[in-house]
């Protein structure tokens, strides 16, 4: 039957002499087949839509040139001959032509003896190809951790990248280049293990030759005191109803079995990582062992000789302007931890470490064991796979809804006062929804229909206004959006894009309005965020669209507050303002005397608050966000990791490294001193009138600024050229 | 520190100053039989009045390893450095009668001469070559960053060479260190990803013969020049000459390797403006190795004068 319900006609054809029905729309390559006749091929196979490219599969079909069977729709009366001396002749020259680009024997042939082009050229009878063979090598790829690319064996079929597109729907494989030079490639030809590949392992499944192959070294990377956990074990596992066996028995090795006794640390804080873990019996206990403070740095104002002293200081000793009132500190795990005590317990059933495992981000916190536990550590390619199998989503989602969508809700200050009853009811009706990176959640302008937790990874909230795109905020678990639209006029205020793997908490509109009346203190208070974050980006719109200067815009630098600005032609290029800022922060500079250029000015990399904050995005604990007047603070729950420092493309976040006493699990009772990091960024030498950087340049060459007075005034008219950097 | 408008007030004040001084100097030579003498009244207000200048001069430096003490901003320092410095000169003079007197006096004569000498040739300096600098080095990096930037310039010159041209045969240099943190490096109790390989995809955009000039100027001339970029006998390391060279080489290349060549002639105007960079920098700063001895044996022969005209 047609998709329309009706009957497909039948068509009537000869094929090698042999009358055949098919329906119509079959191509010759799937007639032949379904009557017991075989085509040789090596670009299709059945469940991948056919492209032809091989020409292997040709046969006669009576028209001035043979077509390939794989693509030829059958017509009636049609006399197709698959094995004529002609088509055997062509057919065996198209597979001499391939050989002779193919080294022989490739990496699959060595391993499994099965590499479709040899084994057919062997059925051709071909031992050495006619043609010359290509002089140099097309290169191969071994970036990746779990598959070797070999671009000599690659014969451009293109199986691997329909696996990955079509069938995965990755969108990571494709054609790069032309004629003689082209070859597959990963994402915009990056290496493989440096490009978007989740290692599947569809692309090498398909593949007909040694071209795309299993290293078989993931259990290494795993390493070597894990037990590999064979796919038989695994699909015993409830979680792993419905994964494919042969997927996992090609990722033999991706998925190991842990066994950790009691206070074994599992992982710590802000270390790197590329696993996650699923934890099967026994319980761990996930902390925060940085100190919940922030950097102080105090002195200065009280005399001549007073030095500056950076120190940490809690909430309750220092609280400074805008800081976040949040109770709960969101984790890579299914429970936030509480500010106050920043300690929970994971169980059996329980996942942790997904955004470390999807987008390579530090720890979010430590886990230990707190009895015996055993645990399944798991590289991306399977937790991929995971996640997108319906048992594991359930369980995955049940456990959410149960243990965390509480927390979750009460640790944004405006939900605290929801009541047990609706957050029961909640339970039952929010839907957790996925986003890949770069996906648009919501455009700027369409209808409102939900409100949003973010559950994991990072949402970027940008406006468009004529003159480009302004980054409002980026968004981390604990933060929520769509609350303007809903309550106001029922469109998007704003385009929110994944910016890596994301996951929301969607509550629809009905239950959302449900919520705004049942909890009237909750309408108010989201009101009132509502207005402020309207008037923020009101605030920011004016900002941008008053300033002439391009340059300065995508630089950001109009944004800022306040700017180091060193008149080059006074700077004798001493330093003295980069020591001066070390001295006055225990010998760790905020500054550095690089940036961009203006006319005679250099702007020095201190932090400039920048139209697109990339500082802010893959903070583990969502630590890092923006003051209203687009400063930035970093929260007390900062754990070190320095993945803020990193990303600022302008090195104007530090770590500076303090000296605290923490307790030593292993040995209970003792306390042992070490080294915990805090990000800092420029705080302007707070107490004293001039910064540090300004006071000590003896040239009169440091200057901070306002720099919209300052550039308006020293750049002139709005037509005023900025000079190249 | 440049010298401009700024100074204004501190230029009017050295003046009226000096005039002060030279006024009470003539009214001095003037009035006493035998001239002026450094032991007079005024010859020994002189003395300590210079010495006192000479001194606060000399703890520009003090101050300057304390850059956070609120003393004073260092710029008002350094103004008071330089006029103050130089007003020590003929306040001195004034204390010696324009005599040098005995050895230790004419040590600290020419000791003075010489060092406010290469004061002023200093701030001769430091008002001219910054503006030059900005001008002629726009592409100017951290001055210590220089041989980082050098190495990384190179890798990326050899690396557009081999893509136009094919490997090139050159040996390996040392490894620039890596970011160990990476998070795909990471190891501790969990896994961690092999450190990425660059896909070993060569990119072959001319054929070998055509790009058989290149692949010559690049190993004869371009490499040795960017690994000894001093040189200064080296035709790249004249604009005017490297841009003849490229222009040559430009007509002898097909189109398709023109991108690359542009791109290696980046890479030597930028080698070029390091050199710039490193040259004038040395000058900017060269001269406190004259300058700061110097002030440091004055200030000391200048205490034992001191103490010994005391005592005798």
């Amino acid at each position: 039957m047609s998709a329309g319900g009706q009957a497909l006609r039948q068509v009537e054809l000869t094929i090698d002499g042999k009358k055949v029905v098919v329906p119509e729309g079959t191509t010759v390559f799937d007639a032949a087949r379904l009557n017991a006749i075989s085509i040789p091929t090596l670009c299709h196979q059945q469940n991948e839509a056919p492209v032809g490219v091989c020409r292997v599969c040709v046969v006669d079909v009576g028209a001035r040139v043979f077509t390939a069977a794989c693509v030829r729709a059958v017509e009636p009366g049609m006399v197709v001959t698959t094995n004529s001396e002609k088509v055997r002749r062509a057919r065996r020259t198209l597979v001499e032509l391939l050989m002779s680009d193919h080294p022989s024997p490739c990496a699959r042939q060595q391993h499994s003896r099965d590499c479709e082009l040899e084994t057919l050229a062997k059925l051709e009878g071909i031992t050495q190809p006619r043609f010359a063979p290509r002089s140099t090598s097309r290169g191969k790829d071994d970036s990746s951790l779990s598959i070797a690319v070999a671009f000599d064996a690659c014969i451009l079929c293109d199986r691997c990248i329909r696996g990955c597109n079509d069938i995965r729907g990755n969108l990571v494989l494709g054609r790069t280049g032309k004629g003689a030079q082209t070859g597959i490639a990963f994402d915009h030809n990056r290496p493989m293990g440096e490009s978007t590949c989740v290692s599947c392992g569809e692309c090498m499944v398909s593949c007909p030759t040694g071209a795309l192959t299993n290293k078989g070294t993931v259990h290494a990377a795993l390493g070597p005191d894990a037990r590999p956990v064979t796919s038989e074990e695994l699909l015993q596992l409830p979680v792993f109803k419905g994964v494919s066996g042969t997927f996992l028995e090609l990722n033999k090795g991706a998925i190991v079995q842990r066994h950790f006794q009691r206070g074994d640390m599992v992982c710590r804080e802000g270390e790197y990582g590329s696993t996650a873990f699923y934890i099967l019996e026994g319980q761990a206990q996930v902390s925060i062992s940085s100190p919940i403070a922030h950097v102080k740095t105090d002195g200065g104002a009280r005399g001549f000789l007073s030095r500056l002293k950076s120190s940490l200081a809690r909430r309750q000793e220092d609280r400074r302007e805008e800081e976040a009132q949040q109770r709960y500190i969101p984790t890579d795990g299914p429970v936030d931890l509480a500010y106050e005590n920043p300690v929970a317990e994971l169980g059996p059933g329980d996942l942790f470490g997904e955004m470390t495992c999807m987008n390579y981000y530090p720890r979010s916190a430590t886990v230990r064991a707190q009895t015996d536990c055993t645990m399944l550590e798991m590289l991306r390619n399977v937790l991929d796979i995971l996640q997108k199998n319906k048992t594991f989503r359930e369980q995955l989602e049940g456990t959410y809804r149960q243990r965390a969508l509480d927390s979750h809700l009460r640790g944004v200050p405006i939900f605290a006062g929801l009541t047990d009853d609706f957050i029961n009811h909640l339970r039952e009706t929010v839907e957790l929804t996925r986003y890949a990176p770069g996906e648009v959640i919501c455009r700027q302008g369409e209808p409102a229909d939900s409100f949003y937790l973010v559950r994991l990874g990072f949402v970027k909230v940008s406006e468009t206004y004529p003159g480009g795109e302004l980054v409002l905020a980026y968004l981390s678990r604990g933060n929520y959006f769509g609350e303007i639209g809903l309550l106001g006029v029922g469109q998007r205020s704003a385009t929110c894009t994944a910016l890596d793997h994301v996951e929301l908490v969607r509550i629809a509109s009905a239950d959302f309005q449900l919520m705004m009346g049942w909890f009237p203190q909750v309408r108010r208070s989201l009101e009132a965020v509502a207005q402020e974050r309207l008037q923020q980006n009101r605030e920011r719109l004016s900002l941008v669209r008053s300033v002439p200067l391009d340059r300065f815009l995508a630089q950001g630098l109009m944004e800022a507050q306040s700017l180091l600005i060193l008149n080059l032609e006074n700077c004798t290029r001493c330093d003295a303002c980069v020591r001066a800022c070390a001295d006055a922060h225990d010998g760790v500079t905020r500054l550095v005397r690089e940036g961009l250029r203006f006319d005679k000015y250099l702007v020095a990399t201190s932090c400039r608050q920048c139209r697109d904050p990339l500082c802010m995005v893959g903070c583990p604990v969502g630590s890092i966000r923006r003051r209203h007047s687009l400063e930035v603070i970093i929260e007390d729950w900062c754990i070190g990791c320095g993945l803020c420092a990193r990303n600022c493309p302008y090195g104007n976040i530090n770590l500076h490294p303090f000296e605290v006493t923490q307790g030593e699990p292993a040995l209970p009772g003792r306390e042992m001193a070490v080294i915990q990091q805090k990000a800092t960024s420029c705080d302007l030498c707070t107490g004293h009138k001039e910064p540090s950087c300004v006071y000590a340049c003896p040239h009169d060459a440091a200057h901070r600024v306002n720099p919209r007075e300052f550039f308006a005034r020293t750049l002139g008219s709005p037509t005023a050229g900025v000079p190249e950097s | 520190m440049r010298i401009d408008h700024t100074h204004k007030k501190w230029f009017i004040a050295s003046v009226a100053l000096l005039a002060l001084a030279g006024a009470a100097y003539a009214w001095s030579a003037w009035s006493s039989p035998h001239g002026p003498k450094g032991g007079s009244a005024l010859g020994l207000t002189f003395g300590i009045v210079g010495s006192a200048f000479m001194l606060f001069a000399g703890l520009l430096a003090p101050r300057k390893k304390v850059p956070v003490w609120r003393a004073g901003r260092a710029q008002t320092w350094m103004r008071g450095h330089l006029w103050l410095g130089l007003l020590s000169l003929p306040l001195i003079l004034f204390h010696g009668g324009f005599h040098f007197g005995g050895t230790l006096s004419t040590v600290l004569m020419v000791l003075l001469i010489f060092v406010t000498a290469s004061g002023v040739f200093g701030a001769a300096l430091q008002h001219y070559l910054p503006e030059l600098m900005t001008r002629e080095v726009p592409l100017e990096t951290i001055f210590e960053e220089i041989d980082h930037v050098r190495a990384q310039l190179r890798a990326e010159a050899d690396q557009i060479a081999s893509a136009a041209c094919g490997s090139l045969g050159l040996a390996a240099g040392p490894e620039e260190p890596t970011d160990t943190s990476d998070s795909r490096l990471a190891g501790g109790t969990t896994a961690y990803k092999q450190p990425t390989a660059a896909a070993s995809v060569a990119v072959l955009a001319v054929t070998e013969e055509e790009c058989a000039p290149l692949r010559s100027f690049y190993l004869r001339e371009m490499r040795p020049f960017l690994e000894n970029p001093g040189a200064r006998s080296h035709p790249l390391g004249d604009a005017a000459q490297a841009r003849s060279v490229f222009q040559e080489l430009r007509r002898r290349l097909p189109p398709a390797a023109h991108d690359a060549l542009k791109d290696l002639e980046d890479i030597c105007e930028e080698e070029r403006q390091l050199n710039r960079q490193a040259r004038l920098h040395y000058w900017l700063h060269g001269w406190l190795l004259l300058h700061v001895p110097l002030s440091l044996a004055l200030l000391l022969l200048g205490a034992v004068h001191a103490a010994m005209a005391l005592r005798y």
